[in-house]
């Protein structure tokens, strides 16, 4: 066991692999420990009430009418058989839409508190772009005729739909993304070895297993809407300039919200079509994304083409990487996926390169999703170092490990922390890493070919400004403490792990804390995503207790390092109820570091010699992530990203239909997603790491790390297993039957 | 969904006299309210046939089995004569879809479910098996899932069914039962269709007729069977090739073949220039080569599933050799 590791490090990062589950715990809740989920119980019985599910009194539904062109005009519009089925309250088009605060520059960035106007015009930007809302009193009836509105359009020919075809109509976007150090044309020229390939990484879509949903209602200019959002605070700002009316006449709810992966992170225009139908119809409407509008209506992660370049010497040091992503947005709202963020900060290049490219295309606008940049850039990036590591006939491994760098170039400052190496040399060991052989096809058991692969996985972990408050409530010698702040549970653990945070400063048993979210009532957090939530939501709830305590000491003249505990304090203070606020941030030394997670995935995979078909094997995953809050629900958070990781390489693909701009894939049926036949046995570790720059509880993101190295991984294992080269997602029978050998490799 | 009426039979001339030119009959649902869903179809009227007494299996005066058109694809795939005798069939139903999908779905639904072709599911696309004289989207658009042999330029899509093929390799029967009170037998490769210039016509069926059961013969392939399936993931994917293959060897000589391929044709695609090929002769790899090669040079692929080609015969020559091998 971890022989390979110099001494140093093994006594130092000992592996947290195993991980207990403690269910009745009374005092050891609190953070770093393995408890249950604690409204797991409300999810089993159905009582977690998701945006839909509320029982607002007078509900009527909407149901949205997608346009079937992508680019054009509406010429005419027929709602008369619609206006007379039973039960249709209103049917909404941009003819007689509420006017909105729109768009006022040709081209808008997308960011998550943009404006969502929606049936402005008669102008269609793409296929299933929304143009119309039917509103009636039931669901079925609502649906049934929204199908029978014609709209009748003019077709304009000039749409953009096909990424190969328009690649001249690319622009360099102008947010000051494109960077360089160095020299790249000299790092090449001093190069002995030079890799130059292009991936390709296809339209995917989130797909979290809730629908996009809300439930809207304006009551005298004031709007309440349960919405299944990831930010609430931004929702609630894209509402009130949308609407142009005071931010605080809005409220919105996401108590709970199953699943975002980012798309959920913006406010999308069904929200804002059903708080415009409930001010027409005077009664509060819901409205539910289909699952095929989920496709053309939500975002989704965009098609890139990103072509590498790298420079080694004979003996594997890095001379210059260059990392140039083709792109595409919408052809009104700008988007562009980072790509290559992973080849500024990853390795020790001198000379580096990273220039982004769009294409304005008449399909909706991308967004992020799940790791954005890190997902599909660690593709390319792992695949190239893959290919070089192959050329220089080292070990891919070793590689890595001999470019590591602990300052980022790209920021000229140190990282807070980076156990990169040691995610790597502890997941070969556990992997059984020596055992790989180097030598493509050569590695057979019966029809199989096997391979090894193993990619390096990084992803920033912002942290951001957040409130909190805590009510203390005395009962007989116990406290009960509740705290509140507008963060969000997307299914990630954030109840769980902020109640622990609540028992861990308090000193109270978990059981006695009680986790109030996704209120935008409460105070402000920055909501989930881009793995910042638990960070932030931790180290604000920490203030907010740490704020209570100190406040209740001082009122009593109590020093602030007596030991004594919360329910003596309030007895001391005369109180049974008690409020406090805290507000946590990122401090100035921060601000002189990179903080970044860091991570390592190894598989085995098994591919079939005659089908095509392979099988993953085996994963080990090794991640520094900073303090492990909850091994259970961490844990949780790298399978959900390994899982959708093996989807990216397996089968997740969208296509846009060349002659007509429209997804064909439109619903589970065809956009596949990993079964649980398609996973391998996997092993997760967690290093243990402080880091106490990245902020006062030294928690790291864990969101997003899990899917960041899958994909590369997998590929190199494909190609150690059958000497192909598997260059663009995702890796199917149909790609792999027909793709060649890499020059000097025998079948 | 549009509004239509429910009629449930309680026996087969309920059911018959309630058929009107504009009804479907109800099976498990798995493929008609998906459709109903999507608007593709639209029926004025369903008649549920769930309680029809379909739901047996016994056996016939050839040697076989007969299987219930309403028993439901688990009960069928799962029942032990089915598993002794019929390994082939039974390996193929449990390739498809997902248990609870199989729970649901009916042995006589399973014959009529339609295409996949994305095209044929989004109304607002052409095509002319959804609406007859649309055009087809699919022949110059995305046709990587599309057929590669016996396709015409009205349609080149391909039938979905994986129970389908292996029916197709054992030689099956379709017992149907007419409005007028009558009853037919089909031939199994008769019940389906090539496109021609109708696509909207997947089979053979007249309007109204009533799938009642499937008759097999005495089994043959009990002891060299397989059934290969390439799929983009391990299960709840359709096939984009499989493979039935039954084998009766005896004295290191091919005896009886039943060969038939899926994903490749409007119709599940009997093999019959392999099956004579190999018959007579010995199941070694070079025999099986031969007869994969005989079978893929007449397809005709277009760019996007020229893979199918390749994979075709791969998956031919697997199927038999897995099917040969298999430990008796
Ligand atoms: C997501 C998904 C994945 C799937 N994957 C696969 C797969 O991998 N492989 C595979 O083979 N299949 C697959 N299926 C298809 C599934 O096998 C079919 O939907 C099912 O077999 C249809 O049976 P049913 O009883 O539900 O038919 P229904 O949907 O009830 O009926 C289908 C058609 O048959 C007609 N019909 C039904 N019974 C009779 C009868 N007795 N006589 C005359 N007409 C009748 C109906 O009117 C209708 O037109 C999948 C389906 C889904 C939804
Ligand atoms: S292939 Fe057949 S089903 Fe598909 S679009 Fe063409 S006509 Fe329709």
């Amino acid at each position: 066991m971890l022989e390979r590791l110099p001494k140093h490090m093994k006594e130092k990062y000992k592996p947290i692999s195993k991980i207990k589950i403690m269910t009745k715990t009374t005092n050891a809740s609190g953070v770093g420990t393995a408890i249950n989920r604690v409204e797991g119980h409300l999810k089993v019985m159905g009582k977690a009430k998701y945006a839909s599910e509320f029982p607002v009194e007078n509900k009527v539904y909407g149901q949205g009418i997608n346009s079937t062109i992508a680019k054009g005009e509406i010429i005419s519009i027929d709602t008369s058989k619609a206006e007379k089925l039973d039960g249709v309250l209103k049917i909404i088009t941009y003819k007689n839409a509420e006017k909105l605060k729109d768009f006022d520059k040709e081209m808008t960035p997308i960011a998550t508190d943009t404006i969502a106007p929606v049936l402005q015009s008669n102008k269609v930007h793409y296929y299933g772009e929304y143009v119309g809302l039917v509103v009636a009193e039931t669901f079925e009836q609502a649906q049934y005729a929204a199908s029978l509105v014609k709209f009748e359009y003019k077709k304009d020919p000039s749409a953009v739909i096909d990424f190969e075809k328009s690649k001249s109509k690319a622009y360099t976007p102008d947010n000051g993304t494109n960077y360089s150090r160095g020299n790249m044309e000299q790092g090449l020229s001093e190069a002995d070895v030079v890799v130059e390939q292009t991936y390709n990484t296809p339209i995917e879509h989130h797909h979290p297993m809730e629908l996009h949903a809300v439930i809207a209602s304006w009551d005298n200019g004031k709007v309440t809407a349960y919405s299944s959002q990831q930010i609430v605070e931004d929702a609630k700002i894209a509402i009130s300039s949308t609407f142009q009316i005071p931010k605080k006449d809005v409220r919105v709810i996401s108590a709970f919200v199953g699943g975002g992966f980012g798309s959920k992170l913006n406010l999308d225009r069904h929200v804002i079509m059903g708080v415009m139908a409930s001010k027409m119809v005077g009664r509060p409407v819901q409205v539910t994304v289909t699952r095929t509008q989920m496709f053309t209506n939500t975002n989704m992660r965009q098609q890139n083409e990103q072509k590498m370049r790298v420079g080694a010497k004979k003996d594997g040091t890095l001379t210059a990487l260059s990392h140039e992503t083709l792109s595409h947005t919408a052809t009104n709202q700008e988007y562009q996926e980072p790509c290559g963020m992973v080849s500024k900060m990853l390795y020790k290049v001198p000379n580096n390169e990273v220039t982004y490219k769009l294409i304005p295309m008449n399909i909706q606008v991308p967004f992020a999703m799940r790791a954005p940049g890190e997902a599909t850039g660690s593709f390319a990036l792992e695949s190239a170092m893959d290919e070089m590591a192959w050329k220089l006939k080292m070990d891919p491994l070793e590689f890595r490990i001999k470019n590591d760098t602990q300052t980022d170039l790209h920021e000229n400052r140190p990282f807070s922390s980076r156990l990169l190496v040691e995610c790597l040399r502890i997941g070969a060991d556990k992997f059984g890493w020596k055992d790989r052989k180097s030598e493509p096809r050569t590695n057979k058991k019966g029809n199989w070919l096997i391979g090894y692969g193993v990619s390096a996985a990084s992803r920033n972990s912002p942290y951001q400004k957040t409130y909190s408050k805590v009510i203390l409530k005395l009962d007989e010698d116990k406290v009960f403490a509740t705290i509140q702040m507008d963060a969000t549970d997307i299914g990630t653990g954030s109840y769980t792990i902020i109640a622990q945070t609540a028992s861990e400063y308090l000193k109270i048993p978990v059981e006695q804390v009680s986790v109030e979210l996704g209120d935008s009532d409460f105070p402000i957090t920055p909501g989930s995503g881009g793995s910042w939530g638990a960070a932030s939501y931790c180290n604000g709830a920490r203030a907010a207790c740490e704020n209570a305590i100190k406040t209740l000491k001082n009122n009593r003249n109590i020093k602030e390092e007596e030991d004594i505990t919360v329910s003596e304090l309030l007895k001391k203070n005369q109180l049974t109820k008690f409020e406090a606020e805290g507000m946590a941030e990122p401090s100035a030394e921060f601000e002189k570091y990179s903080v970044f997670s860091f991570g390592a995935n190894f598989c085995e995979v098994w591919v079939d010699k005659d089908t095509g078909m392979y099988r993953i094997e085996k994963m080990v995953n090794v991640a520094s992530a900073g303090k492990i809050l909850n091994p259970k629900t961490a844990y949780g958070q790298i399978i959900g990203g390994l899982t959708m990781g093996v989807g990216m390489v397996m089968a997740e693909q969208t296509h846009v239909e060349p002659n007509f701009g429209n997804f064909i894939t439109r619903s589970f049926a065809d956009y596949h997603v990993p079964v649980n036949l398609d996973m391998a046995n996997i092993d997760v570790i967690f290093l243990p790491e402080e880091d106490k720059v990245a902020n006062k509880m030294g928690i790291k993101g864990i969101g997003e790390l899990g899917i960041t190295s899958v994909a590369a991984s997998i590929a190199n294992a494909i190609f150690n297993a059958t000497g192909k080269r598997m260059r663009s997602l995702p890796i199917t029978p149909e790609k792999l039957i027909v793709a060649g050998l890499e020059p000097g490799i025998t079948a | 969904m549009r509004p239509f009426k429910y009629t449930g039979a309680q026996n087969k001339d309920q059911a018959l006299q309630a058929f009107t030119a504009t009804s479907h009959y109800l099976g498990g649902g798995t493929n008609l309210v998906d459709l109903m869903k999507e608007d593709v179809e639209r029926p004025d009227q369903l008649i549920d046939i769930n309680n029809l007494d379909y739901k047996k299996i016994t056996s016939n005066d050839k040697g076989g089995l007969t299987l219930g058109a309403m028993l439901s694809n688990s009960e069928t795939a799962n029942h032990p004569e089915v598993r002794t005798n019929y390994p082939l069939l039974s390996m193929a139903m449990l390739s498809a879809a997902t248990a609870q999908i199989r729970n649901m779905a009916s042995n006589g639904g399973n014959l009529l479910q339609r295409t996949r072709c994305p095209y044929f599911f989004e109304v607002s696309m052409p095509c002319n098996k959804r609406e007859p004289g649309s055009g087809c989207g699919a022949l110059n658009g995305m046709n990587a899932l599309h057929a590669i042999f016996g396709y015409s330029d009205s349609c080149i899509a391909t039938n979905p069914s994986d129970m389908c093929v292996a029916l197709a390799a054992i030689g099956a029967t379709v017992e149907v039962q007419q409005t007028d009170g009558s009853s037919r037998m089909i031939v199994f490769t008769d019940l389906h269709r090539l496109p021609g210039d109708r696509p909207e016509k997947d089979t053979t069926l007249m309007q109204g007729e009533l799938i009642t059961a499937i008759h097999l013969p005495k089994p043959e392939f009990s002891d060299h069977y397989y059934y290969l399936k390439i799929r983009e993931r391990s299960s709840y994917a359709f096939a984009l090739v499989s493979v039935a293959a039954g084998l009766q060897v005896k004295s290191g000589v091919i005896t009886k073949v039943g060969l038939a391929m899926g994903g490749v044709a409007h119709i599940p695609w009997k093999l019959t220039k392999a099956e004579g090929f190999l018959a007579g002769k010995k199941p070694t790899s070079e025999n099986f080569k031969a007869a994969a090669a005989l079978e893929m040079k007449d397809a005709k692929p277009f760019e996007a599933n020229t893979y199918k080609v390749e994979m075709g015969k791969n998956a031919i020559v697997r199927a038999l050799t897995q099917a040969y091998e298999r430990e008796v």
